[in-house]
């Protein structure tokens, strides 16, 4: 969709991520996508570097979300939005769809 | 002119770097937490002088080189004697939403320190605290605000476009103390 704009399929892919979940790790993304950590880590560094994203630390974890100091993060959003509504349905469901609500400990998936 | 890395105090290297990249045609803005420090006399002490270029990492790193400044990770530069790290947050300048357009020129015996007004360094410190709820930076916005002239209208209408206007009211009243 906005891959030959963004550069490479994978940051396309953690944009519409952090777009559509609001923050994420590497592990947690690379498995939604069924791709490498190190691949993401590289392209999350790259973002990170151009400050698009933040990272901190939240325990062991580091997590990534929009910077909101980047100074185009709202047109980028708004971007981000519009082409996630050309999104196949099939592609959504399987990305874009995961739980977000919060599971008590214990509780079954 | 040899440098004491280690002796060297904010307004000093911060005008080295300026000059020696000047020289080599590179423009570098200071922001962040060393203009605090140069507009507040050192009330409060930043560890890392940030610089904005339009100029890319790789160009950078032959030049700062030539100073002893040794790329680290990432955009941040170290000198083996100095306690100071340098970052190079990616372009462009802005502040906020805004761009930056209007600089500051201090002359210090080591040369010109190309730097944030103090009105965006109070609007650059606000930012921090605008979308990070950062006290540490509404501190240093205040302090600033508090030892040189700046711009109120101008960060009150910055700061309404920005959507903090909550937020606009802590600082002013925080300075009106």
């Amino acid at each position: 969709m906005l891959e030959s704009l963004l550069g490479n399929r994978t940051i396309e892919r953690i944009l519409f991520f952090l777009e559509t979940y609001g923050q994420g790790y590497p592990k947690k993304i690379s498995r939604v996508f069924g791709t490498s950590v190190n691949g993401i880590q590289q392209q999350l560094k790259r973002l990170e570097d151009g400050g698009i994203v933040f990272s901190s630390l939240e325990g062991r974890t580091r997590l990534y979300g929009f910077n909101p100091r980047y100074p185009f993060l709202k047109e980028l959003k708004l971007l981000l939005q519009r082409a996630i509504k050309f999104l196949p349905d099939k592609e959504i469901e399987q990305y874009y769809r995961g739980r977000t609500r919060p599971r008590k400990k214990g509780k079954p998936l | 002119m040899k440098i004491a890395w280690g002796k060297a105090k904010i307004p000093d290297l911060a005008a080295i770097i300026c000059e020696h990249l000047k020289k080599r045609g590179i423009e570098a803005t200071l922001v962040g937490g060393a203009c605090v420090s140069i507009y507040t006399k050192n009330k409060y002490i930043s560890y890392d002088l940030d610089f904005v270029t339009e100029n890319s990492l790789k160009e950078l790193a032959p030049i700062l080189d030539e100073l002893g400044f040794i790329r680290k990770d990432g955009r941040l530069f170290e000198h083996p004697e100095c306690g100071f790290l340098l970052d190079f947050p990616a372009p462009p300048l802005a502040v906020g939403n805004e761009p930056v357009s209007k600089f500051n020129s201090i002359r210090t015996r080591r040369g010109v320190i190309h730097l944030l007004t103090p009105t965006d360094c109070v609007k650059d410190r606000l930012a921090a605290y605008f979308f990070w709820n950062d006290r540490q930076a509404l501190e240093q916005a205040i302090l600033v605000a508090k030892d040189n002239k700046i711009n109120q209208a101008e960060i009150a209408g910055w700061a309404v476009k920005e959507g903090a206007t909550e937020k606009l009211k802590v600082f002013q009243r925080k300075l009106r103390r």
